[in-house]
């Protein structure tokens, strides 16, 4: 259970309209912000948002002024909700003069991540005042803003929970207990998938899929039983075999996704002709 | 119920053990007495009784906050006032027991009398008169300015002892509020009394109870924030120590006026005494029924049980703490949704959290209603306020004040300004993220308002007094040192920010700064506490803004043109 997903009253899905740096957009009451203003082309810069988890409010790039009935505050567009008559300004001298000395933070803590170099140049920010993070024995090769995007895909999506943060405050890092390969991993790669500083590095070679990043994790891989192909972790497989309901047919279980789906076409069309065989016969 | 036709016997039997027919000797032991040696004066005491076979009463009371005096011990001999003497050691103790066997108290070590004390619950203890030579309570400089209320039983009364919890009008305002009024009635007198939380936001109380009380929900809860972590501050511990019942039972009945029917005390775990004395005060109010099914027989189901921190200043952090509740690590989340909110409190459930202070001024209010209470203090300001007042101050205590009473009478008339004869510099209120605030700022009131306006916190209500030897630049460093090993590294201003502000106040104390790193310093305190997620990286440069402030010149001093 996540915050909010609980109790979270019934949203009406009543559209009201909210001003984004005056513009007008519609929304459904009590959206997040952040998401109205990505749907209508107004970037705000962001690394710890997916739409798919619960707003974290970790990198705080998201700052943005908001004015609510006569109340002007400056907070996160990602923890922030659309209500009738809600006016925000992304780029007020306030939240510039803020956002620019976080990208200055960020590119101290991960000199090495293009991403965020990328990211703080379209603001303007090319250079950091603030001594830079060099660790050369960084799993993550000085690339992580430790958003924790990996760590709630890896919890909250898959349940699986082999990663988590180690340590806090300055010191804090993300890895599998005791940096050593963890059996809970299912080597499904999506913390590599949903990592805005693409930090996470993955190989598939030899059979098995190796998380350089996470202590060395080794999962095997499964062989399609149709092509021969290599198409899922071994680990993975199982889980989804497990969670889905109703589970994979057992004649499909073994099949990589395009095997399956040529298998149920080719299934498909026997069938087919079957019937109208049977149709010409009467 | 059994339990509850036992409350008047055990009444009668606690104000036997407060006011006995025979000599009593209590001895102050709270864990700031016990660690100035209070528990060996209570041993000694001990033995020197049973050696010479008097029938005299040896007991144990709270702490009445005067630390720089501990162990303190309090004597009556009946019909006389209650004498309480200072600065005990166990060479004392034959000297006690001789006098009060003749119906004396050692006059060298008194500190002052008490004939009679208003516990503000409809119980005033007359103890007698006599002593005349003894100063009133009225007259010593430490006691005269304060107001006793949250204190009001602290070194009267046992707190391992329910009976004289009882005597004192303990539960009246719980029995009242469950029996005689409404929920709504309750919060309606809690809103009157203006009470703001203690926990150092200062949000007003009732108007938190009103909004639980509005959410819908199977449970709901109230938790007493008692992770109290700031260094120097130790109100809450002694709270907890010296009056445990007084804090069940504003939970009881903010747990009635809210609708919860579970309450949990979270609480640190490095208070163990705290955390023993709770434990028999939930277990003994359990006894007697005030505490489990269909309390006071109204049907009014509620039980109270304490979670132990794990050792995290940021789970003081309401968010924080819940998630530590629930077995999760200790780190904030956005708010909204609130504690309050369906689907934002523990478990999802709408949750009251308030501090331990918070909760123990509620009885008081139920008690002598919500208008009584708010003439004390100011008018957005109302009740005391229990502060910490400790570091380079003549007399170290627990001072409970009005809240408006200001720092000059705080630090110089009850703390008689700074210890062994230097000049107070500065004073740091609310805890490690507070603001210092110069002597010439100290007719300010303390009040939330006022606090923030000169860039500190009320927080939870620590005062730590600095003197002409403290270095300003070296304060903020070891300000920012604590919070940077503190931040839970959930967002980059608190964690990457106060690293960085470290190694710039390092550099500085080292004079290896330059003049630029001034205005770098400053503007990154101004975004960390701008732009943090939660209350520890949004108070945290508190010290380095305020002492830049106020403090410029020591800054200059140490930088390169």
């Amino acid at each position: 259970m996540t915050y909010g997903e609980v109790g979270r009253r019934d949203q009406p899905e009543k559209p009201i309209t909210i001003l984004i740096n005056g513009k007008k957009c519609m929304a459904r009451e009590g959206e997040i912000v952040l998401s109205v203003a990505l749907r209508e082309g107004v970037a705000i810069p962001h690394l710890c948002y997916e739409a798919s988890l619960e707003p974290y409010g970790g990198c705080r790039l998201c700052m943005v002024e908001a004015t609510d009935h006569g109340r002007t505050s400056m907070t996160t567009a990602c923890s922030l909700r659309a209500t009738e008559g809600l006016e925000v300004c992304t780029d007020t001298p306030e939240v510039v003069k803020y956002r620019n000395v976080l990208f200055e933070l960020y590119l101290a803590e991960a000199p090495k991540s293009e991403t965020i170099k990328e990211m703080a140049a379209r603001y303007g920010v090319t250079k950091t005042s603030f001594l830079k993070k060099i660790d050369i024995e960084d799993a993550l090769g000085g690339k992580c803003v430790l958003c924790g995007l990996c760590v709630r895909v890896c919890t909250e999506i898959m349940g699986a929970g082999a990663i988590n943060f180690i340590n806090r405050g300055p010191y804090t890092v993300v890895n599998t207990p005791y940096f050593e390969a963890n059996t809970d991993c299912l080597g499904c790669g999506a913390c590599a998938n949903v990592c805005p500083t693409h930090a996470i590095q993955i190989e598939d070679r030899n059979g098995e899929r190796v998380l350089h990043s996470w202590g060395g994790i080794k999962i095997p891989l499964k062989r399609c039983s149709s092509c021969g192909k290599y198409y899922t972790p071994e680990a993975l497989a199982v889980s989804v075999q497990n969670t889905l309901m109703p589970p994979i047919r057992s004649d499909l279980a073994g099949f990589c996704p395009a095997c399956r789906a040529k298998k149920c076409a080719d299934m498909e069309i026997r069938a087919h002709m079957k019937t109208e065989g049977e149709g010409n016969h009467v | 119920m059994n339990g509850l036709r036992g409350i008047s016997a055990r009444r009668v039997a606690g104000l036997q053990k407060i006011k006995p027919d025979r000599p009593r000797i209590a001895v102050g032991l709270a864990t700031c007495g016990t660690a100035v040696g209070g528990d060996r004066v209570y041993r000694r005491l001990q033995e020197v009784i049973e050696n010479s076979g008097d029938d005299i009463m040896l007991t144990k009371t709270g702490c009445m906050g005067y630390c720089r005096e501990e162990p303190l011990v309090n004597v009556t001999i009946p019909g006389k006032p209650l004498v309480v003497l200072h600065g005990v050691s166990t060479d004392d103790a034959d000297e006690i027991v001789r006098a009060v066997r003749a119906g004396k108290v050692p006059y060298d070590r008194v500190l002052c009398q008490i004939p009679s004390w208003d516990h503000m619950s409809g119980t005033t203890i007359e103890y007698g008169r006599g002593f005349d030579q003894v100063p009133p309570y009225e007259d010593v400089p430490f006691f005269s300015h304060q107001k006793k209320v949250v204190l009001r039983n602290t070194g009267f009364i046992n707190p391992e002892d329910l009976d004289e919890y009882l005597a004192v009008g303990g539960y009246a305002a719980a029995k009242k509020a469950l029996t005689e009024m409404t929920p709504d009635a309750v919060i309606v007198e809690v809103e009157r009394s203006g009470l703001r939380g203690r926990g150092g936001a200062g949000f007003p109380t009732g108007l938190k109870w009103r909004i639980a009380k509005k959410e819908t929900g199977d449970q709901k809860y109230v938790i007493c924030n008692a992770d109290e972590g700031d260094p120097g501050a130790y109100m809450n511990r002694n709270e907890m120590e010296s009056d445990p019942h007084m804090l069940v039972e504003g939970m009881i009945i903010g747990a009635y006026a809210v609708g919860a029917g579970e309450g949990l005390i979270y609480l640190r775990a490095e208070y163990p005494l705290a955390i023993k004395r709770l434990e028999l005060a939930i277990s003994e109010a359990r006894t007697c029924g005030l505490l489990g099914k269909d309390i006071f027989d109204t049907g009014f189901d509620f039980d109270i049980r304490i979670v132990t921190g794990a050792g995290a200043f940021v789970c003081g952090e309401s968010t924080a703490l819940v998630a530590s509740i629930e077995g999760k690590t200790g780190r904030p989340h956005p708010r909204p949704p609130r504690l309050t909110d369906l689907g934002g409190g523990l478990w999802g459930r709408p949750t009251v959290l308030n501090n331990v202070e918070t909760w123990c001024n509620v009885p008081v209010i139920i008690q002598n209603g919500g208008d009584w209470f708010a003439e004390i203090g100011t008018e957005k300001n109302t009740g005391t306020k229990v502060f910490s007042l400790v570091g380079a101050v003549d007399r170290v205590g627990l001072v409970e004040v009005p809240l408006g009473t200001s720092l000059n009478t705080i630090v110089y008339e009850i703390g008689n300004g700074g210890a062994n004869g230097k000049n107070v510099k500065a004073v740091q209120t609310g805890g490690p993220s507070g603001g210092c605030i110069p002597t010439r700022l100290f007719d300010m009131p303390m009040d939330y308002e006022s606090l923030n306006r000169v860039g500190s916190i009320m927080g939870s209500g620590g005062i730590v007094v600095m003197d002409e030897e403290t270095n300003m630049v070296d304060i903020a460093r070891y300000f920012i040192n604590f919070a940077t090993g503190e931040s839970c590294g959930k967002c980059v201003p608190c964690r990457e920010g106060l690293k960085h502000t470290l190694l710039l106040l390092n550099k500085i104390m080292a004079g290896k700064g330059k003049e630029n790193d001034l205005e770098t310093l400053e503007l990154l305190a101004d975004t960390i506490k701008k732009t943090s997620l939660c209350g520890l990286g949004q108070s945290a440069p508190n010290p380095v803004l305020t002492t830049l402030a106020y403090f410029r010149e020591e800054y200059d001093a140490r930088v390169r043109r």
